[in-house]
């Protein structure tokens, strides 16, 4: 038995050692990553959020001058362009664990999943179908396509 | 695991609507004002409608993404105490989590 922190460590790397990946274990890390980013996201997101209200030690109604003096001043704090790069990273993350997500549900539920075949050389997952892969790699585009969407919102390329 | 699709679909149609009333409502820099727009901070908190839909986005991404936590920590290492102990501690952190966003929500509701 290796100990906890070994096996951990261990399971995580594998997500970023991709050796002789076929096409839907790269789609499993990367939903892993994405969704690890995004939880991210929303724990920063509730954190800036509660400060429109004025911050952790509000609890009572304020008023609107001193919640919109706290809110202007987060406002300055994020016009970051660290974090104009993170949300970049963030858009492409959350578009592709949303389409790739769409996708894995519609497998849960044993759509797309083409019919049983005997595995033969060279032993290509046979429910790995077209229309999944086409699903992929809509993802994918789609998720380019809003990573340039922040792009130009952040920086005007 | 059928709880985790459910929730995700909800975000779908949930996150879907909030990411349009920032993006697509106008230009973005005034939905992010404080005041002075439809779709500014406090006038999104202040439509009742669009303040459900935050508070059911909470739920969902509260549960969605702490339950993917989880999925990803009991596929890592099995064992009862590790499941129990990845569990609850994700459990206090949800619940953490909701009630400081609910806590938003119902402020930024009700701010005059």
């Amino acid at each position: 038995m290796e100990p906890l922190t070994t096996e951990l460590k261990r399971a995580l790397f594998g997500w970023f050692y991709p050796y002789k990946y076929n096409l839907e274990r790269w789609a499993y890390a990367l939903q892993r990553i994405s969704g690890l980013a995004v939880a991210g996201y929303f724990l920063a997101h509730i954190v800036e959020t509660g400060n429109v209200v004025g911050g952790l030690d509000v609890w009572s109604i304020p008023s609107r001058g001193v919640a919109g003096d706290v809110w202007a001043a987060t406002f300055r704090f994020l016009d970051n362009p660290l974090f104009d790069v993170g949300l970049v990273v963030i858009g492409f993350m959350l578009v592709y664990h949303t389409v790739n997500g769409v996708r894995l549900t519609l497998t849960e539920f044993g759509l797309l999943q083409g019919r049983p075949a005997r595995p033969d050389f060279p032993y290509e997952p046979k429910s790995f179908t077209k229309a999944q892969r086409a699903l992929f790699w809509i993802s994918m585009l789609l998720a380019a396509g809003t990573a340039i969407y922040a792009l130009n919102i952040f920086f005007g390329v | 695991m059928l709880l985790h699709y459910v929730t995700g679909i909800g975000i779908l149609i949930a996150g879907g609507v909030h990411l349009f009333t920032v993006f697509l409502t106008g230009p973005y820099i005034q939905n992010l004002a404080f005041t002075g727009g439809p779709y500014s901070v406090l006038a999104v908190y202040r439509n009742m409608l669009l303040a459900i839909t935050l508070e059911l986005l909470l739920i969902f991404v509260d549960y969605h993404a702490l339950n993917g936590i989880r999925i990803i920590l009991i596929e890592f290492h099995q064992g009862t105490s590790w499941e129990r102990g990845v569990s609850w501690v994700l459990i206090v952190t949800g619940i953490l989590l909701l009630v400081y966003g609910t806590r938003t929500i119902l402020i930024a509701n009700a701010l005059a």
